[in-house]
């Protein structure tokens, strides 16, 4: 996805791709939800081996519950992943007009201040 | 530009494009997902000892596998409706450039602020100088400001071609007698490189596209009506 580094400039990790396409590596939240994912995978089927003694059943309810914390715990990071963006940009706008305007008389702060005072 | 052997997407260049990359993330884990559902199956299928084959009664299970793939196709649809009306929101563009496809060079027209017409033809590889990207750069990059929504007015005067610059998110088919608009605000100034999407003949991978995006402050001082 991203350009191979310049000389000087520090290595790019090396992508790490499951099933030969997910790019774990640089895909934000793909590592965290495949790592719990395989912890909640590992949890799940080995407690109901533990309940049950089966075998297969247990590996039925590992798969189930990589697929289950996998999506859950990718769709929460997402979800945070996205509000952060937002955050990002407003602040990133902000600082742009505070640059822009300070001083002038569409300085937001100058506005505040006006009524704050009235 | 994208290097050697490049399968992913190229880093974004405008918002759409970044929205673009969130959502082509979010399908790759639920591709990912089902794909892992799909394998662990067929190693159940292939290791399996039963072997009734028989078994017609599965009504429970016959449901689910109705109801779920239905709810992840809404999961994907969602996301991906909400990208694509983002796609045709009114910005109130800037600067207007009108991209025309021949065979097999594209012309531009910046006719905003005068009448600035040039070709932009690939630069064959005796022509090119050290540091040229053979078969993508050109003699006349297209000009643009960064941070300030753009309108391309594309189409062609002979056959099919397509406009593409995939790190801005763009590709639109240029059609003869037709007019398509394209609006996208590039966020980072750099050369950007695309490529005619749509087979127009024999020299269809050799008609280039090049983007220079320039600070508006620079851009301003004329340096693309200096041509």
């Amino acid at each position: 996805m991203a350009a191979p580094p310049e000389p000087g400039e520090p290595e790019e990790r090396k992508s790490l791709k499951l099933l030969g396409f997910l790019d774990v590596e640089n895909t934000p939240c793909a590592r965290h939800s495949i790592l719990y994912g395989s912890l909640g995978s590992v949890v799940a089927g080995f407690g109901h081996f533990l309940f049950t003694s089966e075998i297969r059943r247990s590996c039925d309810v590992g798969v189930g519950g990589f697929i289950l914390v996998t999506l859950g715990c990718w769709f929460h990071c997402r979800y945070n992943y996205a509000k952060q963006r937002i955050q990002e940009r407003i602040a990133r706008e902000e600082i742009k007009k505070k640059i822009l305007y300070e001083g002038t008389h569409l300085d937001p702060e100058r506005k505040h201040n006006g009524s704050s005072s009235n | 530009m994208a290097h050697a052997a490049q399968v992913g997407l190229q880093d974004a260049t405008s918002p759409i494009m970044e929205e673009l990359i969130t959502f082509h993330d979010h399908a790759l884990m639920i591709i990912f997902l089902i794909c892992f559902l799909v394998l662990y199956a067929l190693f159940l299928t292939l290791t399996t000892k039963l072997t009734n084959t028989n078994i017609s009664d599965a009504q429970e299970m016959e449901t689910v596998w109705t109801i779920l793939p239905a709810i992840i196709l809404v999961l994907i649809a969602l996301p991906s409706l909400r990208i694509l009306y983002m796609t045709d929101e009114i910005n109130n563009p800037s600067l207007t450039i009108k991209s025309i496809g021949h065979q097999w060079y594209w012309t531009y027209e910046y006719t905003d602020y005068g009448g600035l017409i040039f070709n932009s033809y690939m630069l064959p590889p005796l022509f090119l100088e050290p540091g040229d990207l053979r078969l993508l750069d050109v003699d006349n990059r297209v000009v643009l400001p960064i941070e300030a929504p753009i309108r391309m007015m594309i189409t062609s005067q002979d056959v099919l071609h397509s406009w593409a610059v995939p790190t801005l998110g763009l590709k639109t088919d240029a059609i003869p007698g037709r007019l398509n608009q394209t609006t996208f605000t590039a966020t980072r100034p750099g050369v950007y490189y695309g490529q005619c999407s749509e087979i127009c003949g024999a020299n269809h991978s050799f008609m280039p596209i090049v983007l220079e995006l320039i600070p508006l402050k620079i851009f301003e001082m004329g340096p693309v009506f200096t041509l």
